[in-house]
């Protein structure tokens, strides 16, 4: 267990050790782990005032051991002391084992990086190229990635999925440095680099080419690879007594040695698995390679293909033919040059090439934008075209620049979306839809259309409502319930846009904690003059729906009360984003305009169609400028936002949706990239009706919508086109003034 | 542990249950699981699902229950409600599902959570299920399969459908730790057949070393507790003893291309060129898996080509240090990244194995009192389109595996609030040995939230965060073990599920500098 290790000397006592239940034994609370659960060393002058701050955070804190002189690990449990061990004894880590070595010779002539893949081999070119794309190895995985919130925190640099269409991949993930104030160039990038069939070729190129794979993709995004920190993952099958099996790791081992010395560049980082074997099968020799750098948010570059008349280009990696290792002499030189053409602005977007070789890069980084290519005359080789090349860069360069001597011509970036290769054009489109269906039974992108049943015109018409009391500085009050996560973007929206943030933990471990929390609430309430309710998880969207820690906490009659009076007797505001909106719809605050009972025909929030999660950037039009939220922008106004959420879907019947459009309480719906409402999941990922996103109360004074509003900084997001700053915070600010 | 038997002339039942089911066009769970098993599992028959949740709740008022069944367990415009006894219509075969006693639910803890907000009195206790009702016609064979697919037995149970008399858990108070008697004085045969009956993750020489230092040491006869937790200690997962094995001799296959062989003998040499640079000539320091994997760093540094290096007696995450420049301002920052993996609990438990992959990884950083702001999830995995048919025995399918942990990484690292920045999936036939998960993730903090200090006597060691139950023993070991077609069935106690509100707040907390400087280690 984490205590264990914290010191040499040190006595245990599991008594004190918090605990689920009843009937666990002294054996068994000596080795439980946990994450959710961090032992920290305090002197004891300092134990209260810790303590103290953790009660403010709803954590138990609890003294479970004492640092001693004698370097013994000692535990007691019930008055006995049952562990009692010399630390001497505990680091010798057990015997040493002993293990032979035998390294197999890779066979040279199964080069996985030259060889065309055996499914492609001998088909028609273009019919080779779709094939590819649907490849199990080179498919997308949308499906997956949007299930994860990849914006939270407003610092991601680089979206997973480039362009207007979010669908070129990225190589590497950027966000800026997580600072709580104020704004940073600053970011971090971090990439990895593995293909399976190169490491079962030769475990030894394999971690080789892993680690230039990773760094390759480093410089795509325009970091520096030769300042990178590498940190490794091997996994590998069980070893057994076998000097074969013990070949695979210390051949993958040597080769990533090697390019650590030959590059300067050093793992500072490890963790192995040596486990993974059933019965005969036995996993490939793993080792992956994760690179970080410092870099720049502003210097970042994208995938996906920017502009029609660019040539696109390919840098194959200097290689060194015999040993077929990197010619770890020319790499700094390869990657130099690639970095100083983004930073002259020759290179547009770049991506690295993987499985499915030049080919796929190629076409995946035309889908983010749906740009055709033209394929030059020297890319009609199925090796050229189809072998994974890994670590080598395709490259987007302006029209007009200098052609490096290095590079080879792969084809032109054309306005038609097409990627025309040997004289057969193919369909930007279908092909993105070929490289998308591979896995739509496992991972879905798709589900039905939704009806856009009741047409909703643009409400130009403002509310003149003004508050009676004027204030500079607005008060907001923010909420955190267990599971809120969004409090500290929203918090650093309002304080930028001028208001004064008040973030409250709720407390919730004893009934004592909870009517104390009633209490400050109630409070801090009367003291602000906006209430708003971030995203997250409250209750982490159990019991099986959203908001429902929220909504259960602002039912409370004195907490109700306060409300009423913030909205009916003080002219407040009240906002509330993707969970806070779950929240606000529950209540009725929205599109009611105040807490009712809970009936069976209001409007709510539901599970998104496609049954899972999506974060992704959605585009939103401002349907309605009535609400004072919006009084910075116009009706009609397209934005993209960031999206994340499991139920997002917006569901009302057609009675209440006419209601609401009479009365220009539709505040805001997602829009294709014409502008327009729409039904498609592309667009609409949730399936909202009507492809609503936000909607307002009667008057426009309490708004809640799904998309993150909150999560803007400057660089954010730079690989999907659009504006992003939809002037909420500023405009709820400018209303008390 | 089990549900306690009610006792002659006890009150009635105190437990009030309810049914809770999506009304048609919300219901996209249950029409999800029907596509399921029509479409994977093959029941062609299955015509329809019904999914409903059952909520055990006791320690509640029955007024205080009323107004929480509208708030808490179902909502009016959504959910259909049944109260007590829940009637499937005709035709419908009907069976319920819970999660195996001590694993942790969120969905009971935050119902009961929820109705606390509500009540301000005491926590109720809530147990939750999952009902199924199946329609069409489904012999007794497919029932059983469909129950065997959808049931994972090293977290879950097929569930009684009768009402308890009540939500106590009989807990037995555990008997003292036990000595094992004799320990010191056993031969390796006597010792062989203790090791066979404990399951330990260290080998047979670990166990006879153990018995030398308590004999010679100690001059006693260790706890069971101490021989669990040198185990816990000394296991591949904490301490890699493969890599830390000396290798004795490495030989090189002379293949079909020299200058490729050359190629492997060079990188050799040059470890071995390292090694003598490193710790001279005549080091006894063994050569290992290890001291490959770190000496690139050992002789980078000594060149002084690692200047942003952080080094601290700290067991945790990579760390270096970085000037930061915010509104034109810089200062040090310290930016800590780690890779983790649970490979093993993700094979079989794929939701729990997965997040706590994540959670795992967060918390080197995090006790390190960097800010985690971003993940990257790699994995590997067989073929998930192949048929469910085609799943190996012993197994759980591609498939499940894949969604299952995917579901589990997402909801751990959305929850927790951290940007997943890169997903991605390596397909490989080798992965149905076992299924690789690895989560890695990045942090930071300004340098001067972060004191480090060497513990001193009288220092206090405080435990923050949640409370400890059996799902998280044997974690560290389980991974360790050889695994066979038997794994799936025995080895529930190391499943751990994660709980993701429960660490954020320790990030909330660490992200304070006021706190953050307390902390000495």
């Amino acid at each position: 267990m984490a205590i264990g290790e914290l010191a040499d000397g040190l006595t245990v006592n599991l008594d004190h050790v918090p605990r689920k239940y009843e009937g666990l034994d002294g054996t068994e609370l000596a080795i439980s782990e946990s994450q959710e659960r961090m032992a920290v060393v305090l002197d004891s002058a300092d134990v209260q005032a810790f303590c103290e701050a953790a009660a403010r955070e709803n954590l138990n804190a609890k003294i479970v051991a004492f640092v001693t002189e004698e370097p013994r690990l000692r535990m007691e449990w019930r008055g006995d002391r049952i562990v009692d061990i010399a630390r001497s004894f505990l680091n010798t880590n057990g015997v040493t084992q002993n293990a032979q070595v035998y390294i197999e010779a890779p066979d040279g002539d199964l080069n996985y990086r030259k060889l065309v893949p055996e499914c492609l081999a001998g088909k028609p070119l273009a019919e080779a190229f779709r094939e590819n794309l649907a490849r199990l190895e080179v498919c997308g995985q949308r499906g997956l990635a949007e299930r994860f919130d990849s914006s939270i925190g407003a610092a991601t640099v680089l979206m997973p999925f480039a362009g207007k269409y979010q669908m070129t991949p990225e190589d590497a993930m950027v966000a800026k440095l997580p600072v709580d104030h104020g704004e940073t160039d600053d970011a971090t990038a971090m990439s990895y680099g593995y293909i399976p069939g190169i490491a079962r070729f030769s475990p030894f190129h394999g971690a080789a080419y892993a680690v230039v794979e990773s760094l390759s993709k480093l410089a795509v995004v325009g970091a520096d690879p030769m300042k990178a920190r590498l940190t490794f993952q091997e996994y590998f099958e069980r070893l057994k007594d076998v000097p074969s099996r013990w070949g695979k790791p210390t051949a993958a081992l040597l080769g990533a040695l090697t390019a650590q010395l030959k590059l300067g560049l050093p793992a500072i980082g490890g963790k192995d698995s040596m486990s993974g074997s059933f019965e005969n099968l036995d996993v490939p020799p793993t080792l992956v390679s994760f690179a970080v750098a410092m870099t720049k948010a502003s210097k970042t570059k994208s995938a996906a293909l920017q502009k029609a008349g660019s040539a696109l280009v390919w840098f194959p990696l200097p290689e060194t033919e015999g040993s077929m290792l990197p010619d770890w002499e020319k790499i700094p030189g390869y990657y130099k040059e690639i970095l100083s053409r983004m930073e002259n602005g020759d290179i547009l977007s770049a991506s690295v090439v993987k499985e499915g070789g030049v080919a796929a890069a190629a076409a995946k980084m035309a889908f983010g934008n749906r740009l055709g290519i033209s394929m030059d005359r020297n890319m009609e080789d199925a090796a050229t075209l189809f072998a994974p090349a890994s670590g080598s860069i395709v490259a987007e360069l302006r029209e007009g620049a200098e052609f490096p001597a290095s590079a080879r011509k792969v084809g032109n970036v054309t306005e038609e979306a097409s990627i025309v290769l040997g004289g057969v054009s193919m369909p930007v489109e279908e092909l993105t839809k070929v490289w998308n269906s591979r896995l739509e039974k496992i991972f879905p992108n798709e589900a039905p259309e939704v009806p856009l049943s009741v047409d909703v015109p643009l409400w130009t018409e403002r509310s003149g409502k003004a508050p009676a009391i004027h204030t500079a500085r607005p008060q907001v009050f923010i909420p955190v319930f267990p599971g809120t996560n969004c409090e500290y973007d929203t918090a650093r929206a309002f304080e930028k846009a001028g208001a004064k943030p008040e973030i409250l933990v709720v407390k919730n471990l004893t009934a004592a904690d909870i009517e104390e929390t009633i209490v400050e609430m109630d409070k801090r309430i009367r003291q602000s003059q906006i209430v708003m309710f971030p995203g997250g998880f409250s209750g982490g969207d159990e019991p099986d729906g959203s908001g429902k820690f929220i909504a259960t906490t602002f039912r409370n009659p004195r907490i109700a009360e306060a409300v009423a009076d913030l909205l009916e007797n003080r002219d407040g505001l009240m906002l509330g984003i993707c969970n806070g909106f779950q929240a606000l719809i529950k209540l009725g605050l929205v599109p009611y305009g105040k807490i009712v009972e809970p009936s069976e025909n209001a409007p709510t929030l539901t599970f998104n169609t496609l049954g899972r999660h999506i974060s992704k950037m959605g585009y939103t039009r401002v349907t309605s400028v009535k609400s004072p939220w919006f009084a910075g922008v116009e009706a009609g106004d397209v934005f993209a936002v960031p999206l994340s959420h499991g139920e997002g879907r917006f569901v009302a019947d057609d009675a209440t949706m006419a209601q609401l459009v009479a009365n220009g309480q539709i505040a805001t719906q997602y829009v294709d990239l014409s502008g327009a409402p729409s039904g498609n999941v592309q667009w609409n990922p949730n399936g909202s009706v009507c492809a609503v996103e936000g909607i307002t109360s009667p008057d426009g004074r309490v708004l809640g919508k799904m998309g993150h509003s909150e999560r803007k900084s400057e660089n954010a997001y730079r690989n999907v086109p659009g504006e992003k700053d939809q002037r909420i915070f500023e405009s709820g600010v400018a209303y008390f003034k | 542990m089990g549900l306690r038997a009610p006792e002659m002339g006890e009150h009635m039942s105190d437990v009030i249950r309810v049914f809770v089911e999506k009304k048609p066009g919300f219901d996209v769970e249950a029409q999800h699981i029907k596509a399921d098993l029509v479409e994977n599992l093959g029941i062609r028959s299955l015509t329809d699902l019904k999914l409903l949740n059952r909520y055990d709740v006791s320690g509640l008022s029955r007024q205080d229950f009323e107004k929480a069944l509208t708030m808490v367990f179902s909502e009016p415009n959504v959910d259909n409600v049944y109260h007590e006894t829940y009637n499937a219509p005709e035709g419908y075969q009907v069976f319920a599902m819970e999660y195996l006693p001590g694993q942790y639910d969120q969905r009971a803890d935050s119902a009961a959570q929820c109705v606390q907000l509500l009540t301000q009195g005491e926590r109720p206790q809530v147990l939750t299920a999952k009902v199924i009702a199946v329609s069409g016609k489904i012999s007794q064979e497919e029932m059983e399969k469909i129950q065997t697919y959808l049931v994972n037995p090293v977290e879950s149970r097929l569930a009684s459908l009768e009402k308890p008399e009540s939500l106590d858990v009989q807990a037995e108070v555990p008997g003292n730790v036990q000595r094992v008697e004799g320990f010191i004085r056993w031969d390796r045969q006597r010792l062989e057949s203790y090791y066979a009956s404990m399951g330990f993750a260290m080998s047979l020489e670990d166990l006879e070393f153990c018995r030398d230092y308590f004999r010679d040491e100690e001059n006693r006869d260790p706890s069971v507790t101490e021989l669990r937790v040198i185990d816990t200690y000394w296991s591949d997962h904490c301490r890699h003893t493969t890599f830390s094995t000396r290798l004795t001799e490495i030989r090189i296959e002379e293949g079909k291309q020299k200058a490729v062989t050359d190629a492997i003998e060079d990188a050799l040499k040059l470890y071995f060129a390292t090694r003598e640079e490193l710790y001279g000539a005549s080091t006894e320091k063994p050569v290992s898996l290890m001291d490959m994997a770190v000496i690139g760093a050992k002789s980078l540094r000594k060149k002084g080509l690692v200047q942003d290096l952080d080094i601290s007696d700290e067991i945790n995450a990579c760390s270096i240090e970085v000037p930061v420049t915010v509104d034109g301002k810089t200062e040090p920052w310290l930016v800590q990244f780690k890779n983790e993996t649970h490979n093993h609990p993700t094979e079989i438990e794929p939701f729990g194995g997965a997040a706590t992959c994540l959670g795992g990884a967060i918390r080197d950083p995090l006790s390190g009192r960097a800010y985690v702001y971003q993940a990257m999830r790699v994995t590997g995995s067989g073929d998930p389109t192949v048929p469910f048919e085609k799943t190996l025995k012993g197994k759980l399918p591609s498939r499940k595996i894949t969604t299952g942990a995917a579901q589990g990484y997402s909801s751990y690292g959305n929850q927790i609030g951290l940007a997943t920045g890169q997903v991605t999936e390596l397909y490989d036939s080798g992965y149905v040995a076992k299924r690789m998960e690895i989560g890695a993730v990045i942090g930071a903090s300004p340098k001067s939230n972060v004191v480090r200090e060497v513990p001193a006597p009288g220092d206090v060691i405080v435990l923050l965060g949640g409370s400890t139950g059996r799902d998280g023993i044997g974690g560290a070991t389980g991974s360790s073990k050889a695994h066979t077609e038997k794994s799936v069935e025995v080895c529930g106690a190391e499943v751990q599920k994660g709980n993701p509100p429960t660490e954020r707040k320790i990030q909330r907390l660490f992200r304070d500098p006021q706190v953050s400087r307390l902390i000495k280690r």
